[in-house]
């Protein structure tokens, strides 16, 4: 089996409370994303992304391509809505504690087909399987005609 | 409780389907186009779940360790850190190595490699994906 590698860069300049840091995909794909303590753990937005943003479109993307490999169907369309939830846990701190996914499909398949799709996808996903050592996974899932 | 999502559409099968992530709603980054021969062979260029877990737990560890270092007394100028996930097929992720290089003045080395050992096992993301997989790390102060 092959082994697949991806990297990532960051800088951090500063304190944890008031310094800043820019993140770097090996592949090129995004660069220079800034991030920072107060607008990870406040509302967000203002331009800078977040770990858990950054997991939440992994998660998301990770599961769209496991349940595509469960529904072989061409002609599929699949949208998936991940939230990756961190909170204070007594005792330990932040932790991210859950990953709620929001998948809407559009397959040939039946009602019954389609559950054990996205139940498969959930087994199959690297992900999902990764974070399952301390987070939740919670999935609603539906089909569309 | 804080709360961060993003959105995938995905058209086709796995082999020959495509993806978008689509703008996150911070506005950081995307629309960003996902495939499965992107993932698993050669990425032109391309994402894939694999690097932004990587970029989501090199950017954790670092704020960590900024912490960790700050709270003994010994606030870094700069960290660089990295993260590089394995992903083996039909098996799953298999191994997060993360690195660290600082700059941090007044501090040894030994000291630094405590600081970081305990950023990569107190990191929130590291919470999230520990005992499923291998983990290590090397840290080393800017010479």
């Amino acid at each position: 089996m092959p082994r697949i590698e991806r990297h990532a860069d960051v800088i951090w300049d500063g304190t944890n409370t008031r310094g800043s840091g820019r993140i770097d995909a090996g592949t090129g794909a995004f660069s220079g994303l800034e991030y920072s303590l107060p607008v990870r753990v406040g509302k967000g937005a203002e331009g800078k992304t977040s770990p858990e943003e950054l997991l939440a479109a992994a998660h998301a993307g990770c599961f769209a391509m496991s349940l595509a490999g469960e529904l072989r169907d061409d002609d599929a369309r699949i949208h998936v809505t991940a939230n990756v939830v961190m909170d204070e846990v007594s005792g330990k701190g932040h932790l991210v504690v859950e990953s709620q996914l929001h998948v809407r499909a559009r397959a040939q398949v039946d009602q019954g087909a389609f559950r054990r799709a996205v139940e498969a996808a959930d087994e199959g996903c690297p992900f999902s399987q990764l974070i399952k050592a301390g987070a939740r996974v919670s999935i609603n899932a539906e089909l569309e005609a | 409780m804080t709360e961060r999502s993003a959105q995938v559409t995905w058209q086709g099968s796995l082999m020959e389907g495509s993806g978008e992530i689509h703008e996150v709603p911070s506005g950081a980054f995307g629309p960003l186009q996902i495939s499965w021969p992107s993932r698993a062979e050669e990425p032109a260029g391309k994402t894939s779940p694999e690097e932004l877990i990587a970029a989501a737990h090199a950017a954790c560890f670092a704020m960590a360790l900024s912490n960790g270092l700050a709270e003994a007394g010994h606030a870094p100028e700069r960290l660089e850190t990295s993260a590089t996930i394995t992903f083996v097929p039909g098996t799953g992720i298999t191994k997060a190595a993360l690195s660290a290089v600082g700059t941090v003045p007044g501090l040894d080395e030994a000291r630094f490699k405590d600081a970081a050992e305990q950023a990569k096992d107190g990191c929130p993301v590291s919470g999230a994906l520990k005992g499923n997989v291998e983990l290590t790390l090397d840290a080393r102060l800017q010479s």
